[in-house]
């Protein structure tokens, strides 16, 4: 079951997310439904990186390696076997989130502070980039190669709408169960051993509650999310290329994202990845300073926005409406 | 000829390896005094390489533009330092450490951005210091010259830690920071007049580099990447550590370059990062 508030906030989202497909496409612009698929695609990711990062210190820089993993497990193995790649997903989602929890586990076992599996994180994600593009018998290298095992071109056939748009659906839905299954989590009883673990993993330990069990979930569980994403936006692509998994590519957009929307917070995911991907389009204009500005924005953010827009609208919120139903004010839980 | 050839990369790994002690020394110098991990030091590289190009173009001198170039950094690292780096330094212990992460990430990403939009092609300097042969054994150019740049340039670094008031002053920060207070030293200047030498050495190791290949915006990644694996290997608030792990890495992994090719090469460097940083994660913290 998942807290009352938080099934409202994710039903208003579908519903507000839910037409978006049909209505762009209307007109036959596939150019504003990519928009859209990357939206969902990052909104996703950033859910991920939400419970590894924000809600157990896990600064995961890996997360291009992850959805790299994912999708060339799923890719590869479902033409090496011949079967669809549907079969092959959750193969690329248990990949990546067995990746996941082994660095969760070792950075756990070993007391890593938060700089050191950054550290870490960041070299496994280089290393993976060197080996997709350098195992080119493979991978294909840095051309890649074409993939569309998980077109839904039946669904779509049956329906009788396009198929990108029917795979709209299919990625909006990987993010309202995402939405779903993080409100259970944070409900749960881990959702608390989260909580306590983060603010003290020393009195956390004395408490009875297993720190390393606790860390290895929250990062397996990430990655496993990332993996089965990143091999969803490969056949939003339609192509498998190693630069789509680049450090700069996924893990600096999703971190920006993540800290703009708002740290444990639901919708704070969802909010971020939606301005970052609105702004990059405003930015399109004077596409060349995108980059540029993307790096100021994560100085500004970091330096004096840290609480997200989320937490910020919620106080402004409640302020204005004051304390008419009090009971759900100033909770932490938006 | 197997000798030949042997002494030959052991060679250009040990300039390699000069290089990657500047580098490692510039973050660990940084890391040491003020827990920040600049992620930004290949962008200052690239810059020295972009303006040094530029200058020398124009004034028709290399070592003008390479002047020019150190200036330029030295100039944008003071900015920085009095700029976003004292924001960071308001913050305290793991939380500065992970402001200094992702200030001087931003920092990176905004500079290679306005890069990538004013200079996009690829520089290099022509140098032009001859080849030498010697018993069978060829030594390039670009070898000697890193040789001759590097290892003097590491040798004032340790010159002015060890044997000035300054230097001294350093390393009393490093050491304990209250004690250096009472002593009359001022951290917060010490820090600016590292952080200032740290670029000036990321400079040097960019120049080196553009000497023997050729530079991109994309490089400043790279070598920051570099940078910080030497400083990890190295201990990473050990200054003299960081110089023999980028000896020791420089040809290790010049050997592999020429023995697995460059992707395996790289893969082996991260994974000894790796290595490293799960057998010793207390080390940086």
């Amino acid at each position: 079951m998942i807290p009352a508030a938080d099934a409202r906030r994710i039903a208003a989202v579908t519903a507000a997310l839910a037409p978006v497909p049909l209505l762009v496409t209307a007109g036959g612009a596939t150019y504003q439904l990519r928009i859209f698929v990357l939206f969902l695609v990052f909104a996703t990711f950033t859910v991920a990186l939400n419970v590894a990062f924000a809600h157990t210190d896990q600064l995961f820089l890996f997360l291009g390696a992850l959805a790299g993993v994912g999708a060339y497990t799923t890719a590869l193995t479902a033409e090496a076997v011949g079967i669809t790649a549907w079969a092959t997903l959750p193969l690329g989602a248990v990949a990546a989130g067995a990746l996941g929890a082994v660095v969760s586990y070792v950075a756990a076992r070993r007391g890593m502070t938060v700089i050191v599996l950054a550290i870490l994180t960041l070299s496994v994600q280089l290393a993976a980039m060197e080996a997709f593009v350098g195992m080119r018998d493979v991978t294909g290298g840095s051309t890649g190669f074409p993939f569309s095992g998980l077109s839904v071109d039946f669904v779509a056939d049956a329906v009788g709408v396009d198929q990108r748009v029917a795979f709209a659906y299919v990625l909006l839905g990987l993010l309202v169960a995402s939405l779903v299954g993080y409100s259970r989590l944070r409900a749960s009883r881990w959702g608390t051993a989260f909580e306590v673990v983060r603010q003290d993993p020393v009195a956390a330990e004395a408490a009875g509650i297993d720190v390393v069990r606790t860390k290895v979930l929250a990062g397996f569980l990430a990655a496993a999310l990332v993996g089965t994403t990143g091999a969803l936006y490969v056949q939003a692509d339609g192509y498998v290329l190693p630069s789509a998994f680049a450090f700069q590519a996924i893990d600096v957009l999703v971190l920006v994202m993540l800290v703009l929307g708002g740290s444990r917070t639901l919708l704070g995911p969802v909010v971020g990845a939606g301005a970052i991907v609105l702004l990059d389009e405003l930015l399109g204009e004077v596409g060349q300073w995108r980059t540029a500005a993307l790096g100021v924005l994560l100085i500004v953010l970091f330096l004096s926005f840290r609480r997200g827009i989320v937490p910020k609208a919620r106080e402004a919120y409640d302020s204005y409406v004051g304390d008419r139903d009090g009971n759900d004010g100033t909770s932490d839980a938006s | 000829m197997v000798v030949a050839t042997g002494l030959e990369v052991a060679i250009d790994g040990v300039a390699r390896g000069l290089s990657f002690a500047l580098l490692g020394a510039a973050i660990t110098l940084v890391f040491g005094l003020g827990n920040v991990l600049n992620l930004a030091l290949g962008s200052f590289a690239v810059i020295a390489v972009v303006v040094a190009v530029a200058v020398a173009g124009a004034v028709g001198s290399v070592v003008g533009g390479a002047a020019a170039g150190i200036a330029a950094v030295a100039l944008l690292g003071l900015a920085v330092d009095r700029t976003l780096l004292s924001s960071v330094y308001r913050s305290e212990g793991e939380e500065r450490i992970v402001l200094g992460i992702f200030v001087t990430l931003g920092l990176a990403i905004a500079i290679d951005g306005v890069l990538f939009v004013y200079v996009p092609l690829t520089y290099s300097i022509a140098h032009g210091v001859p080849a030498l042969e010697l018993a069978g054994v060829a030594v390039r150019g670009s070898t000697l010259l890193t040789v001759a740049v590097a290892a003097p340039v590491l040798a004032g670094l340790f010159g002015f830690l060890d044997r000035t008031r300054l230097g001294t002053a350093t390393r009393t920060v490093v050491h304990d920071e209250t004690g250096a207070l009472l002593c009359g030293v001022n951290p917060r200047r010490i820090r600016t007049l590292v952080f200032v030498l740290s670029v000036v050495l990321a400079g040097v190791a960019g120049l080196l580099r553009a000497a023997s290949s050729d530079v991109t915006v994309a490089a400043g990644f790279e070598l920051t990447v570099f940078a910080i694996i030497v400083a990890i290997v190295g201990g990473v608030r050990d200054l003299r550590g960081t110089v023999v792990a980028g000896l020791g890495l420089g040809v290790v992994i010049t050997f592999a370059n020429f023995l697995v090719g460059a992707y395996l090469a790289n893969v082996l460097l991260f994974g000894v990062a790796v290595a490293v940083l799960v057998a010793r994660p207390e080390e940086i913290s």
